[in-house]
C-alpha cells in the first residue's frame, strides 16, 4: 500500500494541496471542502500538512454502524460509500484528528481517498513537502528523524509531562 | 473448536471479524432469535424519517457470512446455556455445542410500570419490526406521544416531525436527554424541539394509558392533563438481556459482568455489547455503556480472546452524536462537573451554539457540543486526552484545529500513514483507539 507522507520542513504553507484537493471534491477552490490541512505555526516558523492516515485500525471504519466506511483492497484507502452513509457522525466522533469531515448539503460524511491512488494533494505540491510512497519502504526509515525534528520545531517537549 | 456467537449486531459483528483476522480455522457459528442478515439499530430512525431505504439499514448480506466462513443459525432463540456440558439449547429443540461462547445478546426497551403500557397503541422504537409497525402510523397530520425523551425516544420524534405528524413528548425528568445533555445544553435543544412545533412537557409523569377501540390512546398524566393520541412510542431507555447467564449475575444488578477481558465468570464464555456490565474508561465500578461504540470495541476485544490472544479492554469512554432538529448534538465521558472541576463553556464559537469541556486537574474528563457538525469532530479530537487522561496544553490551540501533539503523530502522525500499520498493535491501539 502507498501512502502520503509529510516532510514538515520542505512545506512553505503554499496551501496548494488544499486547493487541489478542494477542487477535487467540489470543482471549485473553496478550501474548507479540502481533506487535507495545512497547518501554519507563525512563532515556530513551521507549517504541517495534516491529512487522512487511512489508519490500519482505522476507528471510523469500525464504528460506523451503516457499513459505510470500508478499505479499498486496490489502494488501501478508507473510503465513504456515500450511498450508504445515513448521516449519524459517529465517525466524526471516533476519528482522533479530524479528518472525517461533513458535507452538510449531502449530509453525508466525507473523508480523503487517496484519489483513487493518484493523490491530488501529492500531484500539486510544489515543494516535494507531500509524497506518495510505500508504506513499508517510508515507515521506519524517516519516522524517528521526522518526530525528532516535529519536536524541536514546535517545542513540544518540555510540554511532555 | 467450534466457537459460537450468540447475537448478530455490533458486538457479535465486530467479535466476528476480529475472531477471523487471528483464526481462520475454527468453525464459528452465529445464533440470533431475530431473522435474516444484520441490520443496525442505530438506522431505525433514519428510514422513519425516510433518510434511508428499508436495503439501507442492513448491514451484512448472507454471503458475508460465509466470506468469513460463518454459520449462521437465525430466527431461532437461544433458550438456556448449560455451561458445564458445553451446550446451548435452542427454542427449537435443538442442542448446539461449543468450546467458545460469546453472549452479544444485547438489549430491550424497558418499560416503566404504568397502566395500559402493554396496549396495542403502544409501540417500541427497538427492533426492525417496530419501525416497520411504525411506518404505516407515521400519516401526515396523525397526533404521536413520544413517552420518554433519550437518543431513541427524540430521534423517533424528530422523524415523526419530518413525516408532519404532530407530536407530543412527555419526560419525567426535568430535563430532555437527562443522560446525554447538561441542563444548559437540554435547554438549547429543547427550545429548537419547540420551534419545531413539538410539545414537550418535561416533568410530567404519564398515570396511565388506555388503548380505545379504534387503536387510539387516551394518555393521563400528572399536570398535563389527559389527551388523545393515535399511537405512542414508548422509549424509555433499555435493560440487558442477561437472562442466559443467571449464575453470574451480582444479586439486584442487570448486565453480566465481566472482566477486562471480556471474559465472564464461566471459564471460555465472554459477553460484549450491551448486555455487558464492564469495565469504563475513568477506572470506575463497572457499568453497563449500552452504545454502539462500546460495543463494537468490545466485541472486537472480546473476538481476538475467543481465538486466545490474550487482550485487556481499556474501558469503555461513553459517546454520543446525532443530528436532530437541525443540531448536531454530541457529548463525551463525564460532561457534568462535579466539585474541584474547572469548565470551559461557551456560546460564541464559530457554528458551535453551545460547547462546554469538563476538566479535572488540568486533564479533560467529558464534553458537549451543540450546533454545527464540525463541534462532533472537536469531540473526536478530544477523545484520546479524555481516554489516556492526558492533559490539553494549549485549550485556545486546541479549539481552533492548530494543536500538534506529537505523543497522536509519534503514534501515528506526520509519518502517520506510514506509522499506521505500527499503530495496529493490539494492545497499544486497543488502549489508545477510543
Amino acid at each position: 500500500m502507498r501512502i502520503v507522507v509529510v516532510d514538515p520542513d520542505s512545506c512553505v504553507a503554499c496551501r496548494n494541496c488544499e486547493y487541489a484537493c478542494a477542487y477535487r471534491q467540489n470543482g471549485d477552490f473553496a478550501r474548507s471542502a479540502s481533506h487535507i490541512r495545512v497547518n501554519f505555526y507563525p512563532e515556530e516558523r513551521a507549517c504541517v500538512p495534516l491529512t487522512c492516515m487511512h489508519c490500519a485500525k482505522a476507528g471510523c471504519l469500525e464504528v460506523c454502524p451503516a457499513a459505510a466506511i470500508s478499505r479499498d483492497p486496490e489502494t488501501g484507502a478508507v473510503e465513504v460509500d456515500e450511498t450508504r452513509c445515513a448521516g449519524c457522525k459517529m465517525c466524526l466522533l471516533a476519528c482522533p484528528y479530524g479528518n472525517v469531515h461533513f458535507d452538510k448539503v449531502a449530509s453525508v460524511s466525507r473523508k480523503c481517498d487517496l484519489c483513487g491512488g493518484d493523490p491530488m494533494c501529492v500531484r500539486s505540491c510544489t515543494a516535494g513537502a507531500l509524497q506518495f510512497v510505500e508504506a513499508d519502504e517510508a515507515v521506519d526509515r524517516r519516522r524517528e528523524a521526522v518526530d525528532a525534528r516535529l519536536r524541536r520545531i514546535l517545542h513540544l517537549d518540555k510540554a511532555e509531562k | 473448536m467450534q466457537v459460537t456467537i450468540v447475537g448478530n449486531s455490533a458486538a457479535a459483528l465486530s467479535a466476528l471479524d476480529s475472531f477471523r483476522e487471528r483464526d481462520q480455522e475454527a468453525s464459528v457459528t452465529l445464533v440470533s432469535a431475530e431473522p435474516g442478515p444484520a441490520y443496525s439499530r442505530v438506522l431505525l430512525p433514519y428510514y422513519l424519517r425516510r433518510r434511508l431505504s428499508y436495503e439501507g439499514v442492513f448491514i451484512r448480506r448472507m454471503d458475508d457470512y460465509a466470506r468469513l466462513r460463518a454459520a449462521t443459525e437465525f430466527g431461532v432463540r437461544v433458550e438456556r446455556v448449560d455451561p458445564a456440558r458445553r451446550e446451548l439449547q435452542l427454542a427449537d429443540g435443538r442442542r448446539l455445542g461449543f468450546d467458545r461462547l460469546l453472549l452479544a445478546t444485547g438489549s430491550a426497551p424497558a418499560r416503566p410500570p404504568i397502566p395500559g403500557l402493554e396496549g396495542p397503541g403502544i409501540h417500541s422504537l427497538w427492533t426492525l419490526d417496530d419501525a416497520m409497525r411504525l411506518d404505516p402510523l407515521f400519516r401526515e397530520g396523525a397526533h404521536v406521544m413520544v413517552l420518554g425523551s433519550g437518543f431513541v425516544a427524540l430521534q423517533g420524534a424528530w422523524a415523526a416531525v419530518q413525516r408532519g405528524l404532530r407530536v407530543i413528548v412527555v419526560e419525567l425528568l426535568d430535563q430532555i436527554l437527562p443522560r446525554v445533555l447538561d441542563a444548559a445544553a437540554a435547554r438549547i435543544l429543547h427550545e429548537q424541539l419547540l420551534a419545531y412545533g413539538v410539545n414537550v412537557r418535561t416533568g410530567t409523569r404519564t398515570d396511565g394509558l388506555e388503548t380505545d377501540r379504534c387503536g387510539r390512546v387516551r394518555v393521563s398524566t400528572g399536570g398535563a392533563g389527559p389527551f388523545t393520541v393515535d399511537a405512542v412510542i414508548a422509549a424509555t431507555g433499555a435493560r440487558p438481556n442477561d437472562a442466559l447467564l443467571p449464575e453470574c449475575l451480582e444479586p439486584g444488578r442487570t448486565g453480566i459482568p465481566v472482566a477486562d477481558t471480556m471474559e465472564t465468570g464461566v471459564d471460555g464464555v465472554y459477553a460484549a455489547g450491551d448486555v455487558v456490565r464492564g469495565p469504563t474508561a475513568s477506572g470506575g465500578p463497572r457499568e453497563i455503556h449500552a452504545l454502539w461504540p462500546t460495543a463494537v470495541e468490545q466485541g472486537r476485544v472480546a473476538g481476538a480472546n475467543l481465538a486466545g490472544a490474550g487482550l485487556s479492554y481499556a474501558g469503555s469512554l461513553s459517546m454520543n452524536v446525532t443530528e436532530m432538529f437541525g443540531l448536531t448534538v454530541a457529548s463525551l465521558g463525564r460532561f457534568v462537573e462535579s466539585d474541584g472541576d474547572d469548565v470551559f463553556e461557551s456560546r460564541d464559537l464559530p457554528g458551535i451554539r453551545y460547547l462546554k469541556l469538563v476538566f479535572r486537574a488540568g486533564v479533560p474528563v467529558g464534553a458537549i457540543s451543540l450546533g454545527e457538525p464540525e463541534g462532533a469532530a472537536l469531540l473526536g479530537r478530544l477523545r484520546p486526552f479524555v481516554r489516556q487522561k492526558r492533559p490539553l496544553g494549549d485549550l485556545p490551540a486546541f479549539l481552533e484545529g492548530r494543536d500538534l501533539d506529537w505523543r497522536l503523530l509519534g503514534l501515528g502522525g506526520i509519518r502517520t500513514t506510514a506509522l499506521a500499520p505500527e499503530a495496529s498493535k493490539e494492545k497499544a491501539a486497543c488502549a489508545s483507539s477510543s
